[in-house]
């Protein structure tokens, strides 16, 4: 093992052998000169420390210098520059482990003063060492000075070889050993953080691409905007010196998105804290793509305003959620369609079968009857049968009314508020795909009601898709939807579904809920009637009224004491 | 015997036993001589194909459906008047069935006169 101590901070003795030596020292200042040029023309780092260490042989004749860095462990060493070493002695130091000993003596300010023990590596073969130690043995014990970061961590060390013989006129330039070892720290450090900067640049680029994102600054001020490679790419700008402009972006923007892009912009330069914007750029090949921008604001060092943003490309995203959100719409539409559908024509079957049995006995026996003579006997026969077929009807009858109350309902406190939310949330894709500009205004305060959620969803669910039907034909004004919540004066909450869609005649009112009247192509008119039966079961009402202007509005309103509410009647299907 | 021979065969094919009972007694009533079967393949497996003069025929069957009777006949060459009946209003099926050759469709329940007619230009056209 061999220890090297620290030099401890002494001012140099007077003495002729130090006298020469400092004659020749240069300044710290030409130190700092001569290697700050070397890093300016991105020398690599051991050669800018081997001339730090030619500068100090040449300052202090008899010793050579060598500078040990710390690997990226700190435990071990490595030998960054000892020009002046044979290559034999540097390699007995190469990779040994560095302990760091508490000691009075140190750095003046430090208060961890290290002492530096360097240790072979324990697997070291004899051999390797014994030559170590004949190398070695041309040289004294060096003398060391830990190089120190700004902070106090230990970077590296600064270690002084004597050629055997030389005096020992090192003790009298502890000052520029510091000065030297700070020059060091100073290479060490400049030289760590540009490999840092380098790998954290090439982590955030990989990063870049994986994530799809590309990042921009943009100072307001100035309308300075930087734009990264991948940006450049993603818009397909080509050559890196077309300067990036808010105009040139807005050229690239879906038209469509444009007038959000200038709001945008103008809250920005109002110094909002943070944005987000998702919108459409159409590239020169008329491909669209779907951009995700995130940007903060911050200031640059003049103190002006800048915000520094990333710019994911969410195409493949967006793309996916509309096909999922159209498949969606489509299950819903076919859902509600065929299960009515199967239903109406079940039923509409096993009503009229029986129903053909009545009518033809029924006219068998009146022609039975008006026969001379009439055939009684054989009337007589096609009457019970007549009377059979329409007992046959009514169990079809009753026994669809069985199926209907097996269902069951629940029966809970719900807010109104929240149950038309949900829905509202559930069809706000379908409605904005039909062009409907949905509203809301909803009661600040509603209280609670008594009745079975889901089927009270259905109720408004079919009120948003009549409304969104009502409208698909209307291309002159606003395609609008006002979804208003509000207690009346009868301790009722209320409902109201607004449109600007098609409307209906006043004589057609009483018609509208009435099962099979629809004005759509391809609807059941059951819809409605189905709506009506549920709300009253809920001891409420529901009604239509037109518009003054354009549309119609379908109201519903349930009584809000609970009290006022028994469970959902099921005693009639006449909804059917 | 004479006068059975002289009355025109009708034959009716429906899974609906109320039907098959109430509908011979009209059509007797209203001159016609009558079969009725409970499905497609008894009426092909019966000897009165060959007579029938107008086949009344359900659509909707377990087994062998209306339709796939009437491209049966087509197939052995047994030009069958026929009118269809059904107890599912459906005028897309309603137009494909005529357009097919058949006489008439009627949806259930059918007056008296509306079949009337129907039987009147089956019998005429064959």
């Amino acid at each position: 093992m061999i220890r090297l101590l620290p030099a401890p901070h002494r001012e140099p003795r007077n003495g002729a052998a130090d006298d020469r030596a400092a004659r020749a020292a240069p300044g710290i200042a030409e130190i700092s000169a001569t290697v700050g040029g070397l890093i300016r023309q991105g020398r690599p780092l051991p050669v800018v420390l081997a001339t730090l260490c030619q500068l100090f042989d040449a300052a202090v004749e008899g010793y050579c210098s060598s500078v040990l860095v710390l690997d990226h462990t700190g435990a071990r060493v490595r030998i960054a520059a000892g020009p002046g070493l044979p290559a034999s002695h540097l390699k007995h130091l190469e990779g040994r482990r560095v302990s760091w000993i508490e000691t009075p003596f140190g750095v003046k300010n430090k208060a961890k003063a290290p002492v530096i023990v360097l240790e072979p590596p324990a697997d070291a073969p004899r051999e390797s060492q014994e030559a170590a130690a004949a190398a070695a043995s041309a040289f004294r014990l060096p003398e060391v000075s830990p190089i120190l970061s700004l902070t106090g961590e230990p970077l590296g060390i600064f270690a002084l070889y004597r050629h055997e013989g030389n005096p020992d006129v090192v003790r009298g330039h502890s000052a520029l050993i510091s000065q030297f070892a700070h020059v060091a720290s100073a290479v060490i450090e400049r030289m760590q953080s540009d490999e840092e900067l380098k790998r954290s640049a090439a982590l955030l680029e990989r990063t870049q691409q994986l994530s799809s994102t590309c990042c921009f600054s943009w100072r307001v001020e100035t309308n300075e905007i930087s734009w990264s490679k991948e940006l450049r790419q993603l818009f397909k700008l080509g050559a890196a010196d077309v300067p990036v402009t808010l105009e040139l972006i807005g050229a690239g923007i879906h038209p469509e998105d444009l007038p959000s892009f200038h709001k945008l912009i103008a809250r920005a330069r109002g110094g909002v804290s943070h944005f987000e914007f998702e919108h459409r750029i159409r590239l020169s090949d008329n491909s669209i793509k779907y951009l995700r921008v995130v940007a903060h604001r911050t200031r640059d060092q003049e103190g002006q305003l800048e915000y520094i943003g990333a710019v994911q490309d969410v195409t493949h995203r967006h793309d996916t959620e509309e096909v999922l959100a159209k498949l969606r719409a489509e299950l819903a539409r076919a859902a509600r369609i065929t299960s009515l559908g199967v239903l109406t024509a079940a039923i509409t079957h096993e009503v009229n079968q029986p129903l053909a049995g009545i009518v033809t006995n029924a006219s068998t026996c009146r022609r039975m009857l008006a026969v001379d003579p009439p055939d009684v006997e054989g009337a007589r026969e096609t009457a019970r049968r007549t009377i059979r077929d329409a007992e046959r009807a009514s169990e079809v009858v009753k026994r669809l009314r069985a199926l209907f109350c097996k269902k069951g309902t629940t029966c809970e406190s719900l807010d109104l508020n929240e149950a038309t939310r949900e829905v509202v949330a559930l069809s706000l894709g379908e409605l904005e795909r039909n062009k409907v500009m949905v509203r809301t205004e909803f009661a600040a305060e509603l209280p609670p009601i008594q009745g079975d959620r889901v089927q009270l969803q259905q109720v408004i669910l079919n009120l948003f898709l009549n409304a969104s039907d009502a409208m698909s034909g209307v291309d002159d004004r606003p395609r609008q939807l006002l979804i208003r919540t509000e207690r009346d004066e009868h301790d009722r909450v209320r409902l109201s579904v607004r449109d600007t869609g098609v409307g209906f005649e006043p004589q057609d009112v009483d018609r509208l809920f009435d099962a099979f009247y629809t004005t759509k192509c391809g609807g059941m008119g059951i819809g409605l009637s189905v709506s009506r039966f549920i709300v009253e079961s809920h001891k409420g009402r529901l009604w239509a009224t037109p518009n003054d202007g354009a549309g119609a509005t379908f109201s519903f309103s349930i009584p809000c004491k609970p009290q006022d509410v028994r469970m959902i009647v099921t005693g009639q299907v006449r909804c059917l | 015997m004479t006068v059975m021979a002289r009355r025109p065969l009708v034959s009716v094919v429906d899974d609906d036993e109320s039907l098959r009972e109430s509908l011979p007694d009209l059509l007797r009533e209203l001159g016609y001589s009558v079969r009725a079967f409970s499905s497609a393949e008894e009426f092909l497996a019966s000897d009165c194909v060959a007579q029938t003069r107008c086949l009344i025929l359900d659509i909707a069957m377990p087994g062998m459906t209306g339709p796939d009777l009437q491209q049966e006949l087509t197939v052995r060459g047994q030009e069958i008047p026929i009118i269809f009946i059904t107890a599912l209003a459906d005028e897309c099926v309603r137009a494909r069935l005529l357009e097919r050759g058949a006489v008439e469709c009627l949806f259930k329940p059918f007056s008296d006169t509306a079949l009337f007619e129907a039987l009147n230009a089956a019998v005429r056209g064959s």
